[in-house]
């Protein structure tokens, strides 16, 4: 059933990402200033939303494993945060290339810079921990509450970076610019569209990572019943 | 508009795909590993009974 | 007022075994003053670069040798498995928590007490000049740092790399207490005069400390007790 479910998002999501590839290389028209650079954008940004909603579902998953104690939850947590921080390193490493054309360096400590990196450490810092502790129901206790930790901070950081220096441009999709448009409606489409495209993608990742996760457990258990036979 | 302008622009899409494919490749070895994990040990199970 | 009353209690008991043996202390004070050192042979700063960077350096100091003490918090309870008697007793985990937050906040903010003319000798800076309101920030930095630095000392206590994983999941999450921190204690270090957006940092700073401090008195118990 699994399976069949990833297969079907995987059809739909394939033939989408490899059309918005083409769709964005030929077909969108090049912005007036930045030139053909500018494309990476509709990488750029759908790939954060798409880490963001990671981070987000990491978060729920985490707090209702403390309040149901289901392993279930644990692993929603674990596969969120891993295929977060993938699309994480999409968005962090397209946005370094795009600032070496435009701004001339790889990397400016501006805010929205630094909360992605740091997030991205934080997260990291998730995946360390679990790897560090053997026992399933220890693991999965500590690092949800890590992950709320985690998340707290991150939130923290985002406003304590925003009183900083900018250099990052702002919103342009127009349900955060409140209506205007800053940018050609077919760009803005376009954007939504790589961004359902990167999210099928996404929540693929995260049903296979969901999968291995349980047959890890199933592993887990086969190996003490083994061991308790002998 | 120089040269590196579009050269870039292929880096960037090419890493956007490629860092995906990477954890998409790390998955699929996952799975390899723990296909046969679990192969072994059912294996395993089964001859002892 | 029992859970205070068990919190004083526990850090009672964990200052003064602190001080029997002072271990912890004497070892998190050398190496502060030895990184004050060697900050000095690598930056050799003029007096305009501590007044641009010296908060900073002191609280890379400070959050150093605070995972050094916020390590030893619950790492000192391992042997003859003291921590689940504690666990047992009838102290709850919050104060458990709070207990041991408490008493590394103390052996801290001693250090830096110790640490600040330390500093203001190799770095021949007056930094007296807004004391009491310095030392403020310093507490509420302290704080920032005891709090979060306690609580992942009893998540990471029983881990194999423990001394590792502590700073490495510690200091990414410090880092908007860490920066306000460090830009309230520059301006106070050299006595300039206050910037417009000194209460911006100031309330970061006291938002960080309620928020983590009740984040972690809630969720104390659920990693403390197995």
């Amino acid at each position: 059933m699994r399976t069949k479910v990833i297969l079907g998002l995987g059809a739909v999501a394939l033939p989408l990402l490899l059309r918005n590839l083409y769709v964005i290389m030929f077909l969108v028209p090049d912005e007036m200033e930045q030139g053909p650079i500018y494309r990476i954008f509709y990488y750029h940004l759908p790939a954060f939303l798409v880490a963001a909603c990671g981070y987000l579902t990491a978060l729920v998953a985490s707090v209702m494993y403390l309040v149901k104690k289901d392993q279930k939850y644990d692993a929603i947590a674990v596969a969120a945060t891993e295929t977060a921080l993938a699309f994480a390193a999409v968005n962090l490493v397209t946005g370094m290339i795009w600032g070496r054309i435009i701004w001339g360096i790889w990397w400016a400590w501006d805010p929205r810079l630094t909360w992605a990196l740091i997030s991205w450490l934080v997260y990291f810092g998730y995946l360390m921990l679990r790897s560090a502790i053997d026992d399933p129901t220890e693991r999965a206790k500590n690092s949800a509450v890590l992950s709320i930790f985690g998340s707290a901070s991150v939130a923290v950081t985002w406003k304590a970076i925003e009183w900083w220096r900018t250099q990052h441009p702002g919103p342009v999709l127009s349900i955060r610019t409140g209506g205007v448009q800053k940018i050609d409606p077919m760009m803005e489409n376009m954007i939504y569209v790589n961004f359902l495209a990167l999210l099928l993608l996404g929540v693929i990742f995260m049903l296979v990572r969901l999968r291995q996760e349980e047959v890890q457990r199933e592993i887990d258990g086969l190996r003490r019943y083994a061991h308790a036979a002998n | 508009m120089d040269e590196r302008n579009i050269t870039y622009m292929f880096y960037g899409l090419a890493v956007a795909w490629g860092l995906l494919a990477l954890y998409a490749v790390l998955l699929g070895l996952r799975e390899r590993d723990l296909t046969k994990q679990l192969d072994t040990l059912k294996r395993m199970i089964e001859e002892k009974k | 007022m029992t859970m205070l009353r068990h919190a004083a209690a526990i850090a009672a008991k964990d200052l003064r075994s602190e001080f029997r043996t002072k271990e912890s202390i004497n070892s998190t004070l050398s190496f502060s003053v030895v990184i004050l050192l060697l900050f000095s042979f690598a930056f050799d700063p003029s007096p305009d670069m501590i007044a641009e960077f010296g908060g900073g350096l002191l609280w890379m100091v400070f959050a150093f040798a605070g995972a050094l003490i916020v390590n030893r918090s619950f790492a000192r309870e391992l042997p003859n498995d003291c921590i689940d008697v504690l666990v047992a007793s009838p102290a709850s985990g919050a104060s458990l928590f709070l207990g041991k937050a408490v008493a590394c906040f103390v052996l801290l903010f001693g250090i830096e007490c110790i640490c600040l003319p330390v500093f203001g000798i190799f770095y021949n800076i007056t930094w007296w000049r807004s004391l009491w309101a310095l030392l403020g920030v310093l507490a509420l930095g302290t704080w920032a740092l005891a709090c979060v630095g306690t609580f992942f000392s009893a998540l990471t206590v029983n881990l194999r790399l423990r001394e590792l994983m502590l700073p490495m999941l510690l200091y990414p999450m410090l880092i908007p207490a860490l920066l306000s921190v460090m830009m309230l204690t520059n301006t106070l270090l050299t006595g300039q005069a206050l910037p417009p957006d000194f209460s911006v940092w100031l309330r970061l700073l006291v938002g960080f400390n309620i928020m983590f401090t009740t984040l972690s008195v809630y969720l104390a118990e659920t990693i403390l007790v197995r």
